[in-house]
């Protein structure tokens, strides 16, 4: 982080900054709109939703007025006092708003009637009437008959029912067939608080209806009529709060009612009740903490999703940072590599360069002169070689390019040979070594000669100049071969033990500062890798480090 | 690869073949074709015969002379449609036509059988009329019954066929149902009925008042056959006064007691008999058991009708009309196969020769047998029925349609029936039960079934269904019931009370509420009223039942698919509760297939609306009987 523009990094630490401020900045924003949102759709829930009050308080009477009330057209007037009692008796049971009804055992004839309507020669009036309900004594049950008639009242709802059907009768078109609804609405009557329903006759009779009313038939016929007056108490209904948390108080009231002590604490809406039911509203009332409760409930869901989404965008960011700072460590090692590696190929360069020009400048050259400098151009140039095979197999050995030779090895020869070759160049090293358990196995001897190199030239490395020793052993132990390599040198530091084996990691100590690309160890770790073995490491910083390897066993 | 595809093609002409063996799917049309010709009619010296066929859509009456095999169209009509034609006389025939409209206006005719002279003898008329005596009286007089002075009631009438002018012979007080003539046209019988009680009343000529003879009870029958020539005050009538079954009887008209018994049995009800005028005897009675039997009553006529047995063998005849001499007869056959034909038999000759098919499209060999079945119900009383498989090896676990017939009263009989033949071919085994309340199996099983609507009637179908599946030929998931008019009812009340015996059904032109049944009696059925309360219940006393017997006043009660056909603009049925009924049933998610079918008159119109009404049951069937 500490490198300059010119290095080809950006700083992005103000940019993550910048980013985490906006999106919280976002994430506030969002919380505050979702919150108002919430208020609005439940303001306005608290105004739409009464419908649906309505509808399913209504539910009962609808279904009333429907199904329940076109029965009494199925008795087709045959209705008797003790048949309709039953028949209230039911509805009174099941809706629980009719009151009170009144039952008028009704008669159409050619016969002029006292009480009840005469037009032209139809006649239609009362045989009796009657009352149920829950507080209608029993000697007040039968309100009229033939022989007592003073209850008769003109404005009665009979009359106006009466008054319906001559007129229905009266414009009555024969030949077409009154719709179902045509029919309905004639034969009942709808007012407040009360409905009239006269049973529907069939279209022959009200044929007769009709003939009646201009002449008098013979022989004189009579046709029962049953029509029922319900009263209705609109307090009765039941109402059904859909929505209990939105809510907290719904009233029938009339139509007029609007109370002065409106309080800032309440909201109210309200909704008119329909058919004989209106002159009355559903009032329906919530305190506003009630309310808010609601907007809560509404508003939480919301609340999490957005801090949901929060925390997967901060989880992002901080992932991408994080990929980010291992990138530019990985492009740190390469460039200290391609330091390195520059530095390890100048020194063999510039011994050549020297010893070319002192070639080209020398006029003669002495038999020593020759010699020596040949030993050095060629100790230089296998240098090179050396350094450029190790960066060859390496790469090779990363991209599994190459193929494993499969050859017996004669473990104790492969170790003496490895002891001389290091012996000679390093006439201090101090290599000793033990086989225990086998003698050959198969492998690959170049590679096995590569790690065998590079661990005893860390070893001879690493090393106090009076101390330069190695301990290799070889074992068989449970079917697996165990490599040994354990010397005396300055051993490692528990820290960095984890690094070691990465690529282009080098111990920045007095030892390493020549010679040394950071890859050996790393190298001796994909080889053993690639030999479908494991490698290991001991250590304690000035007593020696081990490394162990085990590799499969094949012979 | 070659060898391959010839072994294929011989697998696939194999199948091909033994599919072909099966009967295929016979198109609803065919099972109720309309014959073009019917309603034959021979002359009285039976040298001609007349008839009516379908000319544009319109029946049209001819006359074929037998002798020569012309044939004369005598009319073009375009608006109205004959009803009925007889003959007058050798040369003439008279002719009643009627248009669709609700009026029935009618016209009536006098015609010469080579169409030379015509006379209208009324026009645009808005009653009714029926014929008591075709034969004429004077040369001039035919007597029929009219109810030209009151709609609800016939009186009978002289109508002088040569002016068409009509003299009342006799006023319906009112309660008269029935009126008779003796052989030479001269009026002595009248029934006159409360409603319960039927009165027979005789006078022993035109000048004398009618005077009550016997009285019985609705439930027995007292049927007046004919007058025996030599013997004065005497009249033959099937009779079920102090039985249980129908014999045929002699009456004492001046007593009221019976004078002979010509036919009784105790297991044979006596439906039918056969008087010849000219030979002034019975020729033959006709019981009926699970089919119809002739019993000769001497061994002369038993010779001269059993040739026709010979003749047409397998099949039940009956005659339809026949010359004054009894020599020529118009036949009409059929089986449970087939709807059958007419023939011309020639006692004389001994001849029999075909006239027309009834459905020319129906093969015999496509239907299927029509079997008596007979069981016993839960409270152990005998009941008959028919039971119709369809065509094919399987004999058991089959799909099952119950059909309850109509009523009240009636009965299902052994013969061709194009509704039950028409389920048999879609695959269904087609179950009909005479339940209690049935005719035709004495006077107490009839009673049997009064106000039992919803309760032993109902069971009765029910045990036929248990029958079924306890002799393992339905299969007790796939049971359907349909019926018309009371057998609608019926099925729609099994539908909701035995929901676990059936899986789907429906009615046509379906009876779903008692109370509107009895409101809509037709006017001129009135004095019948306290009959049907008899029989069904009494709205005013029996309130209590006929409201749970309704179907309609139990709409939260069904469940099963149901199928419903009406007719909008029938007057008899109160349209707008059918409607009602059905909405309320879809508003509670039963599913509901409702047809609004057409009917009318016109045969045409009315083929048509039944082949829409059976396409959609067969449909109906198809996707419901299954979901159980």
């Amino acid at each position: 982080m500490a490198l300059d523009k010119k290095s080809g990094y950006r700083k992005n630490f103000s940019l993550g900054v910048t980013f985490i401020v906006l999106i919280s900045i976002l994430f506030v924003l969002s919380l505050f709109l979702a919150f108002n949102f919430s208020k609005k759709s439940i303001e306005n829930e608290f105004v739409s939703e009464k419908v649906n009050v309505l509808e399913q308080s209504i539910k009962p009477y609808n279904d009333f007025f429907q199904n329940k009330m076109p029965e009494i057209s199925y008795y087709n007037g045959f209705l008797d006092s003790a048949t309709a009692s039953k028949f209230v008796d039911t509805i009174m049971l099941k809706y629980s708003f009719v009151s009170r009804v009144t039952f008028y055992d009704t008669e159409v004839k050619n016969m002029p009637v006292k009480d009840g309507m005469n037009v032209g020669k139809l006649s239609i009036g009362p045989k009796s009437i009657f009352q149920f309900g829950k507080n209608v004594a029993a000697d007040s049950i039968r309100l009229f008959s033939e022989s007592d008639t003073k209850s008769f009242k003109v404005g009665d709802d009979f009359n106006a029912m009466a008054y319906k059907l001559v007129t229905f009768v009266d414009q009555l078109d024969t030949v077409a067939v009154p719709t179902q609804e045509e029919l309905f609405t004639n034969f009942s009557v709808v007012s407040s608080n009360k409905i009239t329903y006269l049973n529907i006759p069939r279209r022959e009779d009200l044929k007769v209806y009709k003939d009646m009313m201009r002449r008098r038939l013979n022989p004189s016929p009579v046709y029962q009529q049953d029509m029922l007056v319900f009263q209705l108490n609109p307090n009765k209904i039941k109402v059904v709060n859909t929505r209990p948390l939105l809510y907290q108080k719904i009233q029938v009231e009339p139509l007029t009612y609007d109370p002065i002590d409106t309080s800032d604490e309440n909201m109210t809406t309200e909704i008119a009740l329909p058919g004989a039911f209106s002159d009355f509203k559903l009032y329906l009332t919530s305190s506003k903490s009630y309310i808010k409760r609601e907007i809560f409930i509404y508003f939480m869901p919301i609340a999490l999703v957005l801090l949901l989404v929060y925390g997967v965008l901060l989880l992002v960011a901080f992932l991408i940072y994080r990929n980010l700072n291992i990138n530019s460590k990985m492009f740190k090692l390469q460039y200290d590599f391609v330091n390195n590696l520059t530095h390890e190929f100048k020194t063999p360069v510039s011994v050549i360069k020297i010893a070319g020009n002192n070639i080209k400048s020398a006029t003669a050259l002495s038999q020593k002169e020759q010699q020596l400098y040949g030993k050095i151009l060629d100790e230089e140039a296998d240098k090179l070689n050396g350094l450029m095979n190790k960066l060859l197999a390496f790469t090779q050995i990363e991209n599994k390019a190459i193929k494993l030779n499969q050859e017996t090895v004669n473990i104790r020869d492969f170790i003496e040979s490895t002891i001389e070759s290091h012996t000679l160049k390093h006439p201090d090293f101090k290599m000793t070594y033990e086989v225990v358990g086998f003698k050959t196995f198969i492998t690959d001897p170049v590679l096995l000669g590569s790690l065998f190199d590079n661990l005893a030239e860390n070893a001879y490395k690493y090393s106090k100049p009076e101390n330069k020793k190695l301990h290799m052993s070889a074992k068989l132990i449970k079917g697996v071969l165990v490599f040994r390599f354990a010397d005396k040198g300055i051993g490692i530091a528990s820290g960095e033990l984890n690094n070691i084996f990465k690529k282009f990691f080098r111990i920045q100590n007095e030892y390493n500062q020549m010679g040394s690309v950071g890859l050996g160890l790393a190298f001796c770790k994909e080889l053993v890798n690639f030999m479908e073995g494991e490698i290991s490491v001991k250590s304690k910083v000035g007593l020696g480090t081990e490394f162990k390897i085990v590799l499969p066993y094949n012979s | 690869m070659l060898k391959r595809i010839i072994l294929l093609v011989f697998i696939a002409a194999i199948c091909a073949c033994k599919r072909s063996g099966d009967v295929g799917i016979i198109p609803v049309d065919d099972f109720f074709k309309t014959q073009d010709k019917a309603y034959y009619r021979i002359s009285p010296d039976g040298k001609s015969l007349s008839y009516l066929k379908l000319q544009d859509k319109k029946l049209d009456l001819f006359v074929e002379n037998l002798a020569t095999g012309k044939s004369v169209q005598l009319t073009h009509l375009t608006e109205k449609s004959i009803s009925f034609h007889f003959w007058t006389s050798n040369n003439e025939l008279i002719y009643y036509a009627e248009d669709d409209t609700k009026e029935r206006k009618s016209d009536l005719f006098v015609i010469n059988k080579d169409g030379s002279k015509q006379v209208q003898l009324s026009s645009n008329e808005k009653t009714r009329v029926r014929v008591i005596e075709d034969q004429l009286i004077d040369d001039k007089y035919i007597i029929v019954a009219s109810n030209k002075r009151d709609s609800t009631v016939f009186d009978v009438y002289r109508l002088n066929v040569r002016n068409g002018k009509m003299e009342i012979a006799a006023k319906n007080p009112g309660n008269i149902t029935e009126w008779m003539t003796d052989n030479k046209g001269i009026l002595k019988i009248a029934v006159a009925s409360d409603g319960v009680n039927e009165t027979l009343l005789y006078r022993e000529n035109e000048r004398k008042p009618f005077l009550p003879v016997i009285t019985n009870n609705f439930e027995t029958t007292f049927q007046p056959v004919a007058f025996p020539e030599n013997e004065p005050n005497v009249l033959y009538a099937i009779s079920s006064v102090n039985r249980d079954k129908n014999a045929l009887v002699a009456l004492d008209l001046k007593t009221g007691k019976e004078k002979k018994v010509l036919f009784a049995n105790d297991t044979l009800n006596v439906t039918e008999t056969r008087y010849s005028r000219i030979q002034n005897k019975i020729m033959f009675v006709t019981c009926e058991t699970w089919k119809k039997q002739k019993y000769y009553l001497d061994n002369e006529t038993k010779l001269t009708y059993s040739k026709i047995d010979q003749l047409l063998p397998g099949t039940e005849w009956r005659i339809m009309d026949n010359d004054k001499m009894d020599n020529v007869f118009v036949v009409r056959t059929f089986t449970d196969k087939n709807p059958g034909s007419y023939y011309l038999y020639t006692v004389s000759e001994n001849k029999l020769k075909k006239l027309t098919d009834i459905n020319s499209s129906i093969k015999g060999e496509s239907m299927s047998d029509m079997k008596p079945i007979s069981f016993k119900s839960s409270d152990s009383l005998t009941i008959n029925g028919y039971l119709t498989l369809p065509k094919g090896t399987k004999k058991t676990n089959l799909p099952v349609v119950v059909l309850p017939h109509n009523g009240p009263g009636g009965r299902n009989t052994w013969g061709y029936n194009a509704e039950v033949q028409f389920l048999a071919n879609r695959g269904y085994a087609v179950l009909q039960v005479n339940y209690r309340g049935s005719n035709g199996y004495g006077k107490s099983f009839y009673a049997a079934g009064f106000k039992e609507w919803d309760d032993k009637i109902q069971e009765d179908v029910n045990d036929g269904v248990r029958w079924l599946i306890a002799n393992k030929i339905a299969n007790p998931k796939k049971i359907a019931i349909y019926g018309n008019g009371f057998g609608g009812y019926i099925a729609l009340n099994c539908l909701y009370k035995n929901a676990d015996l059936y899986s789907c059904g429906g009615s046509n032109s379906g009876v779903i509420n008692l109370f509107s049944y009895l409101k809509g009696i037709p006017p001129f059925l009135k004095s019948n009223l306290q009959m049907y309360y008899e029989i069904i219940g009494n709205p005013v006393t029996d309130t209590d039942y006929l409201r749970s017997a309704s179907p309609v006043f139990h709409a939260d009660r069904f469940k099963l698919p149901l199928f419903i056909a009406q007719n909008p603009k029938d007057p008899r049925v109160n349209v707008a509760e059918g409607v009602q009924f059905i909405k309320e049933l879809k508003k509670r998610n039963v599913p509901v297939t409702y047809i609004e079918k057409e009917e009318g008159p016109n045969p045409i119109k009315r083929q048509q609306g039944r082949t829409a009404l059976y396409k959609a049951l067969e449909e109906f069937l198809k996707n419901n009987i299954s979901k159980k």
